[in-house]
């Protein structure tokens, strides 16, 4: 697993192999030999073994902006010397067809002209200077209504190949309007209605200011990597890296979860670009249970706690006054509030219901137990996955407390510094642990009910355990030095279980997904 | 770049006084340049036909290099445009707007929209439902809104049915859409399109 960037030996795409690679392919071969006879491993044949590869993991490399652009470059002159044509027409062809060499090289040897016209390039020999002919008299510019003189033309006006002329001022504002109100960059058209025409680069540097020519350059860098199936940016605030991957395809997504770190310390997921992992749970899973939560869960919350539901049509009912005696708004149904009966079988006692056990009122509450059954489902996992979530969200506190307890330690046992950081281990275990906790609780919701989900779920009980007591030990207060001793083994054991407990919940179900044996109650 | 701005429009209305063929008019309402009225006749052979139709026209501040700001303020009853507060749905109004488009052209093409409506990709999707289910029905109901909202000549029209339309007819609605009205205790007269 391996997040250096030594590109000398980059390989784009084992797609995008060429005949130039020479090289690179007999380094990948190498690599390849040496490596486990692993079906996820042939996946990716240049990139160089981790120790412990789980057939699950994915591998990747962290790349700089610089990486990127150098990889638009090469791209771009490989295709300038297939296809004999200007680089910045290289540029904008790779750009048409999002970066698909492959596909741009089958259409572009099937019929040149209308590969070039498509991309906006027509005619196929178009300079990047105008060699259409300058009006012969005075000109109005279309746009601003200026007048120019025969003279000023070519200091004042410009035309690409298709020939509509406009005032350079009016390029100027037209250009900057695209790149910086509507951040567009690679498919900026002509300005001439109906005319599809791209702009290209080389005019663009001409026209516009240096900081938005850099725009336009962060704009192309952006379009690249969203259409590079391969590269994702780092999602964390201001971390300028970005990530390849070549084995988490979007169709591999229903096997595996590519949890990547970046170079800044933090971890992603390369599938969905979720800012932190959220193993063992899918990105299909976990889009879906966050849209669930994004609507829900408050909503089920207060429902939960202020409304019943009509025995008749099962609408929603909240009671806000008045008496016990509830007539439905949609189904007119009349009942009783308190038992939940048929307000018929009332009789005189109004306002006072003392009829809890009879029979209707039974029958009526069974079907309301019914429709809440599948909400207090939902609340259970949600309320579970919330707690972990917020259990997570207090790590900063807990590293804070766990550091003062460290130093009491330092001071009233005698220990070294080196000696104490078992303390601070095991709250990297705790905090780790309830993030997989939390994402398990996602899982369970989703799962359908069978024996797998059941062993699923022991494993899931057993690290929730192990997970509160070395939260119990590491909240314990230190007396004197004799104890020390003794929490100190006990919470290095403890967090030593923990995170036995979470690799093999992390394991079995990863290797679930290959395995195929997580049955979702979803469609697919 | 505001000169160009007022160049350019001041030179766009002058061009369209001068241009007596199109039948288009672009007129100021204020001392503004960059809020004006724009007005065309209904084409022929449309529902639309002898009615005269009248448009908000906003100047924004990047014109031309951003589309110009277009409404009805005749009411329409039209696909592509909301049969409420004039909202024109238009590619050359959004992405489609190219700097060399000017406010006369742009009237033309809402001009040939209320000949061309797109159903498909509909500003008021009950008007567009009514356009694709009953083309008949619409027409009517779009021929009476012009009449009663642009002036359109009135003649005595005939319903589907052969007889009289009635007045929900017209509107677009069905009995059953008025009598959710009246069932709730509004007079006939008050239901929204009825009342005129």
């Amino acid at each position: 697993m391996s997040s250096d960037g030594d590109n000398d030996d980059f390989v784009y795409d084992d797609e995008y192999e060429y005949d130039d690679g020479f090289d690179q392919d007999e380094e990948a071969d190498e690599i390849d030999s040496t490596s486990e006879p692993d079906v996820y491993d042939a996946l990716s044949p240049a990139i160089e073994e981790a120790p412990q590869k789980k057939p699950y993991d994915v591998t990747w490399k962290v790349k700089t902006l610089q990486e990127i652009i150098d990889m638009q470059n090469k791209e771009i002159k490989k295709i300038q010397s297939v296809l004999e044509v200007p680089p910045s027409s290289a540029a904008v062809l790779l750009r048409h067809y999002a970066w698909n060499s492959e596909k741009l090289q089958e259409q572009f040897w099937n019929d040149p002209a209308t590969a070039l016209q498509e991309a906006g390039l027509s005619p196929p020999s178009s300079p990047t200077t105008s060699t259409q002919p300058l009006p012969s008299g005075p000109f109005e510019c279309p746009v601003c209504c200026m007048d120019y003189d025969a003279a000023s033309l070519e200091k004042n006006t410009y035309a690409m190949g298709c020939g509509h002329r406009f005032c350079k001022d009016c390029w100027t504002e037209y250009l900057t309007g695209k790149i910086k109100a509507e951040g567009e960059s690679g498919n900026i058209q002509c300005m001439e209605d109906g005319c599809s025409r791209i702009v290209r680069e080389e005019v663009i540097d001409e026209m516009v200011a240096a900081d938005v020519f850099k725009k336009y350059h962060n704009l192309l860098n952006a379009a690249f990597v969203a259409d590079s199936p391969n590269l994702r940016w780092c999602p964390h605030p201001d971390c300028q890296y970005i990530i390849e991957c070549n084995q988490a395809p979007t169709r591999m997504l229903d096997q595996l979860v590519p949890t990547v770190e970046c170079k800044c310390g933090n971890e992603l997921c390369f599938g969905c670009g979720h800012p932190a992992s959220h193993r063992p749970v899918l990105c299909r899973v976990v889009k879906m249970w966050e849209k669930k939560c994004a609507d829900d869960s408050e909503t089920a919350n207060w429902l939960q706690a202020n409304t019943k539901e009509c025995g008749k049509c099962n609408s929603t009912i909240e009671k806000n006054g008045g008496c016990n005696h509830m007539t439905c708004k949609k189904c007119k149904w009349e009942f009783c509030w308190v038992c939940m009966g048929p307000w018929s079988e009332h009789g005189t006692s109004w306002y006072q219901c003392n009829r809890f056990d009879e029979k209707s009122g039974v029958d009526a509450r069974d079907t309301q137990a019914k429709s809440r059954a599948s909400l207090d489902r939902y609340l259970h996992y949600f309320n579970r996955w919330a707690n972990h979530e917020h259990s997570a969200k207090l790590d900063a506190e807990f590293y804070k407390k766990t550091e003062k307890k460290m130093e009491q330690m330092q001071n009233s046992g005698n220990l070294s510094w080196i000696e104490v950081q078992f303390a601070k281990q095991a709250v990297d275990v705790v905090i780790k642990a309830r993030i997989t906790l939390k994402w398990s609780y996602c899982m369970a919701f989703y799962l359908k009910r069978n024996n797998m989900t059941e062993l699923f779920e022991d494993n899931q009980r057993d690290l929730e355990r192990a997970v509160e007591n070395l939260g119990y030990l590491l909240e314990q207060n230190i007396i004197d030095t004799d104890s020390i001793a003794k929490l100190r083994s006990d919470i290095t054991n403890q967090a030593a279980y923990v995170q036995k407990r979470h690799d093999i919940l992390m394991d079995d179900t990863l290797k679930g997904y290959l395995e195929r044996r997580w049955e979702f109650a979803i469609p697919t | 770049m505001s000169d160009a701005r007022l160049r350019r429009v001041q030179k766009e209305i002058k061009d369209c006084a001068k241009d007596k063929t199109s039948n288009i008019s672009i007129d100021m309402i204020d001392e503004s340049p960059f809020h004006l009225i724009g007005a065309f006749p209904g084409p022929p052979d449309t529902p639309y036909e002898g009615g005269y139709y009248e448009v908000d026209i906003v100047i924004p501040d990047a014109y031309p290099f951003q589309p110009v700001k277009m409404k009805f303020i005749t009411k329409v009853y039209h696909p592509n445009v909301s049969s409420a507060s004039g909202a024109i749905c238009l590619d050359i109004l959004k992405d489609a707007w190219s700097p060399v488009l000017t406010l006369k052209s742009t009237l033309i093409s809402l001009q040939s929209l209320l000949c061309e409506p797109v159903p498909n990709d509909p500003q008021d999707a009950e008007v567009a439902k009514h356009y694709l289910a009953d083309r008949e029905s619409f027409n009517a109901t779009a021929k009476h809104w012009a009449q009663a909202y642009a002036q359109a000549p009135v003649h005595k029209q005939k319903a589907i049915s052969g007889k009289l339309a009635t007045d929900a007819e017209m509107a677009g609605l069905s009995e059953e859409n008025v009598a959710g009205f009246t069932d709730m205790g509004f007079p006939r007269e008050q239901v929204p399109w009825l009342a005129h």
